[in-house]
């Protein structure tokens, strides 16, 4: 070290001595500090830099709108609107573990979450993760206030505005359009989705979701100290879903949830002219905008394990036995193979014997003397049983087949069960095929083996009532962006059943006498509109006293007579009587379509 | 007359006085890119003011004879103790510290002119008579020295100011010539004194304490400072981010950046390289002030240099520690970088003792 040399006293003079002393300390004293830049600013600089990078910037994704569903009219079947969501940023929590769950405690007992829900979410992902955590949806403006006022004490804590799924009632259109949710775990496995991306998991939402999810957008901001932003660097605009036109009528559809309140079972109205479903509703529905979102566990818990199967989509995922509507399947194999004729007569005494067993009509003492089109009016079951024992089992089967039954209906949405036609038994010792006698009686008036969804007995109501044309049930006209048309169904017949014109109006005359006179199905007239239906009571087999009387009620009618414009069926599981049960609720749906809103139908061909 | 004003002025340190110009050039320079409060520009011209004061007082303390100031040392000592007491009867509180006296649109730190009384009572008690030789009565002698305005000070609060005079008074100690066993023996005493110097401590003072040894301990509270201080000067990296992209600084991330933190906005701007030609200069300073006390022919002069020097040194040492997060905080400004009209003057006042002495080395 070597110093600037004016100075007189000599290097030996004590005093001096202790001046260079404490000089050099000095002096090695700031080598330290810069030894401390080189280690902040060149060593560790690259980390530092990162840092305060980060430190202003933000990222902040913008969720793109989900695309609406419409009905046929271009009403809202389901529409957005801004929600507030509880979000975590893993980066700005408190590092140290004690700290951070102060926080999330704080978090927990302000918004009554539970506690673990929090640490789960945060678990989940990078501890320094600029991106948000969701961890709850739809907060109350009450909510985001205690948020707001907490937030100094609440580092890494926001709430976002996202778009939401709003429904026009809590349970409305529940298994039709079906609930969105943050992608699940699984979900996220499969690779096809970012955490916390909402996502269609049942009904049209999930059909449609690749169209309907849109592209979310994300802003890069700088901000302060304080977190408020000073400008932005970056931005992409959120692209919001296609649109969805359903083939649904909402007031249809609202009429039909309404007029089934309080019953388990499912509604089909179906336009048998083009097989656009106009209503499609299955109860117990669940609340789907619960669904929405984030859905507390407990309440999770309670619809899934409910016995009453919320979830299931009654109107093609549960089959039943048809009962008496299949009476008509069996009066039109009949009377096109020449086994029956109209003039045919049985005296019904309300029993009838086969070897040893006993087979009852459901009416104590019969029907006395009847015909076919009373048979099928008053619903006779001792006329049915002799009726299939002469057309042959394999023949009920063969007409079953061609009008779609034992195959899934290839409706859009997922999940669809086929139903069961029985099968020939292979008779051992000789080549070729039998029916016992036994399992044909059953199956004539629609017991036994035979297994039908709803959808499937609309498809064939309409073809009834449309003189054969089998068509693919429609749930969705077209999906469109602003610009253009992405995907889009013309409609589609899947079969023809070929019978003689004398035969199909033999069919919709006592069709209509089942409603109009004096049949099973009096309770879905309407004085001013020919509404021609069957009824049908499906037994169930009672294994104990409770379940006595609990038999499927079915009523599938068609109006107008002459032109039909729907279809509606009706199930009421362990109802009762078709007549008495799934008829009134038919009339209530009808009477809403035709008087309620005729000119929604008049404009829907 | 005339010839000893020419004698004089023919010894006055340019070079310590350019330096000095240049660190405040330096300072006025980062204040003006910080754009502090409503008005950008008054604090840099404030500053400046503040410099032009203080050039005063360095040329009143220059052209008077240290060894004058010294035998009126107890007089002006007495004047600061009062101007530290003033504090609790006039004083205004800022952020919880009454550190200040309002005299109309002034706000004086009287802590800050202090330490130069502190300075020149200590070497007029040290080079006392009473005190010779220097040994275990000098140490008993200058103990109350330090030790009622450390109280004073401690009860403002503010405890950087406290705690700089203990180094002063132990360097003017070893500079004048006290065995160094002596003191070590007393540092250790000072040690394990330190339990009940914690109990005295404020809470806040405590935590600043525990958050520098451990600066995690509460990342957006006491700890916050440091850190964000800490990502400033790592993230100017080698060469610096330049006015513009100072983003810590010009954000606000930075919590009293234009006082005690200006260090670190200096070093965002101008990085290593900015760093290490700042400090260059504030070596060569204190080496000038060394070489002043060194080449002194008598003790008086040798001792008011050493501390004056000592003074300077002490205060950059613990702030540039403090900041780059080597040392607790503790609020202590940078000499003539820091905003700070007392500080300023009082820094220069301190250079102004040098240049006395200086003058008259040759007398």
């Amino acid at each position: 070290m070597t110093f600037p040399r004016r100075s007189l006293p000599s290097r030996r003079d004590p005093g001096h001595r202790r001046v260079m002393v404490i000089a050099t300390a000095v002096t090695l004293a700031f080598l330290v500090l810069i030894g401390q830049l080189w280690y902040l600013q060149v060593l560790e600089g690259g980390r530092f830099l990162d840092a305060s990078d980060k430190n202003r910037i933000r990222v902040r994704p913008i969720a793109a709108p989900r695309g609406i569903l419409f009905d046929r009219h271009g009403t809202p079947l389901v529409d957005n609107r801004p929600a507030f969501t509880l979000s975590l940023i893993p980066r700005e929590l408190p590092r140290e573990v004690e700290s951070r769950d102060v926080v999330l405690g704080r978090v927990a007992a302000l918004l009554h979450i539970p506690y673990q829900e929090l640490l789960d979410a945060v678990a989940r992902v990078q501890p320094d993760s600029l991106l948000p955590v969701r961890v709850r949806r739809g907060l109350t403006l009450a909510d985001v206030a205690k948020v707001e006022e907490w937030k100094l004490e609440l580092p890494g804590v926001i709430t976002e505005v996202e778009p939401q799924r709003v429904y026009p009632t809590s349970r409305f259109a529940a298994h039709l359009l079906g609930y969105v949710r943050e992608a699940s775990d699984e979900q996220l496995k499969q690779g096809r989705y970012r955490r916390g991306e909402m996502v269609g998991q049942t009904g049209l939402e999930r059909l449609l979701d690749e169209y309907l999810r849109g592209q979310d957008g994300g802003e890069r901001i700088e901000v302060d100290a304080m977190g408020r932003p000073v400008r932005r660097v970056q931005q992409t605009e959120p692209h919001s879903g296609a649109q969805v036109v359903t083939t649904v009528d909402r007031a249809i559809q609202e009429a039909a949830e309404r007029a089934m309140e309080g019953h388990a079972g499912a509604v089909v109205v179906m336009d048998p002219r083009n097989g656009d479903v106009l209503a499609m509703v299955s109860t117990p529905a669940f609340e789907i905008d619960r669904f929405t979102g984030t859905i507390e566990r407990d309440a999770w818990l309670r619809v899934v394990q409910d016995p009453n199967f919320p979830l299931l989509n009654r109107a093609i995922q549960s089959q039943y036995a048809p009962g008496s509507v299949f009476k008509v399947l069996v009066a039109a194999a009949g009377l096109q193979e020449g086994s029956l004729t109209p003039l045919d007569r049985t005296h019904c005494t309300g029993e009838f014997h086969l070897g040893t067993s006993t087979f009852k009509d459901w009416k104590d003492g019969g029907h006395g003397t009847v015909d076919l089109h009373n048979a099928i009016a008053q619903s006779c079951n001792i006329f049915f049983y002799e009726a299939g024992l002469k057309i042959g089992g394999a023949m009920i089967v063969r007409y079953a087949s061609a009008f779609g039954f034992g195959q899934p209906t290839a409706l859009d949405l997922p999940g669809e069960k086929s139903g069961l036609l029985p099968k020939p038994q292979i008779v051992r010792g000789r080549s070729g095929r039998t029916w016992p006698a036994g399992e044909t009686v059953n199956m004539s008036i629609g017991q036994g083996t035979v297994l039908v969804t709803p959808m499937q007995v609309a498809r064939f109501m309409s073809a009834i009532a449309n003189g054969g044309v089998l068509w693919r049930p429609r749930l969705v006209q077209r999906v469109e962006r602003p610009d253009r048309v992405v995907w889009s169904d013309q409609g589609q017949v899947s079969g023809h059943v070929e019978l003689s014109p004398v035969v199909w109006a033999f069919l919709r005359q006592s069709l209509w006498s089942v409603v109009n006179d004096g049949g099973t199905g009096a309770a879905a007239r309407i004085p001013g509109l020919d509404i021609a239906g069957k009824t049908g009571t499906a037994q169930m087999i009672a294994k104990s006293k409770a379940e006595k009387g609990q038999d499927h009620a079915w009523f599938a009618a068609f109006a107008p007579m002459k032109a039909p414009e729907v279809v509606v069926v009706v199930m009421v599981e362990r109802g009762g009587k078709g007549g008495q049960v799934a008829a009134p609720i038919a009339r209530k749906i009808l009477n809403a379509i035709f008087f309620e809103r005729v000119a929604a139908v008049e404009t829907s061909g | 007359m005339g010839r000893i004003d020419r004698r004089l002025l023919q010894n006055v340190d340019w070079a310590l006085l350019a330096i000095a110009v240049g660190l405040v050039v330096m300072s006025a320079v980062t204040l003006a890119s910080l754009h502090v409060g409503r008005a950008g520009g008054s604090v840099v011209v404030r500053q400046l003011v503040w410099f032009l004061v203080g050039l005063v007082a360095l040329i009143l303390l220059g052209s008077l004879d240290y060894r004058r100031l010294v035998r009126a040392a107890p007089a002006i000592y007495l004047l600061g103790l009062a101007g530290l007491v003033a504090v609790f009867v006039l004083g205004r509180t800022v952020s919880g510290a009454r550190r200040w006296v309002v005299f109309g649109p002034l706000s004086i730190q009287p802590s800050e002119l202090f330490k130069v009384c502190f300075l020149l009572m200590v070497v007029w008690a040290i080079t006392s008579r009473w005190a010779q030789p220097v040994g275990k009565l000098t140490l008993v002698l200058t103990l109350p020295i330090v030790a009622v305005p450390v109280v004073l000070i401690i009860k403002q609060p503010d405890l950087g100011t406290a705690l700089l005079l203990v180094p002063v008074l132990g360097i003017l100690l070893v500079g004048a010539g006290m065995r160094l066993k002596l003191l070590g023996g007393l540092v250790l005493a000072a040690v394990a004194a330190a339990p009940l110097a914690w109990l005295a401590l404020k809470e806040y003072q405590r935590e600043r304490i525990l958050v520098f040894l451990d600066p995690f301990r509460d990342p957006l509270g006491s700890a916050y400072n440091v850190i964000q201080a800490k990502i400033a000067i790592g993230s100017g990296q080698l060469l610096g981010k330049g006015v513009a992209g100072a983003t810590q600084s010009r954000l606000a991330f930075l919590p009293e950046r234009h006082t005690d933190f200006i260090f670190a906005v200096f070093a965002e701007m101008w990085g290593f390289v900015g760093c290490l030609i700042l400090l260059l200069c504030y070596v060569l300073l204190l080496l000038r002030g060394f070489d002043i006390a060194a080449s002194a022919r008598e003790p008086v002069g040798r001792l008011v240099a050493l501390g004056a020097t000592s003074l300077i040194a002490a205060q950059v040492l613990i702030n540039v520690g403090m900041v780059t997060g080597l040392l607790p905080v503790v609020g202590i400004p940078l000499p003539l970088m820091s905003y700070g009209g007392s500080s300023m003057v009082a820094s220069f006042m301190t250079l102004g003792l040098l240049l006395s002495v200086r003058m008259r080395q040759f007398q």
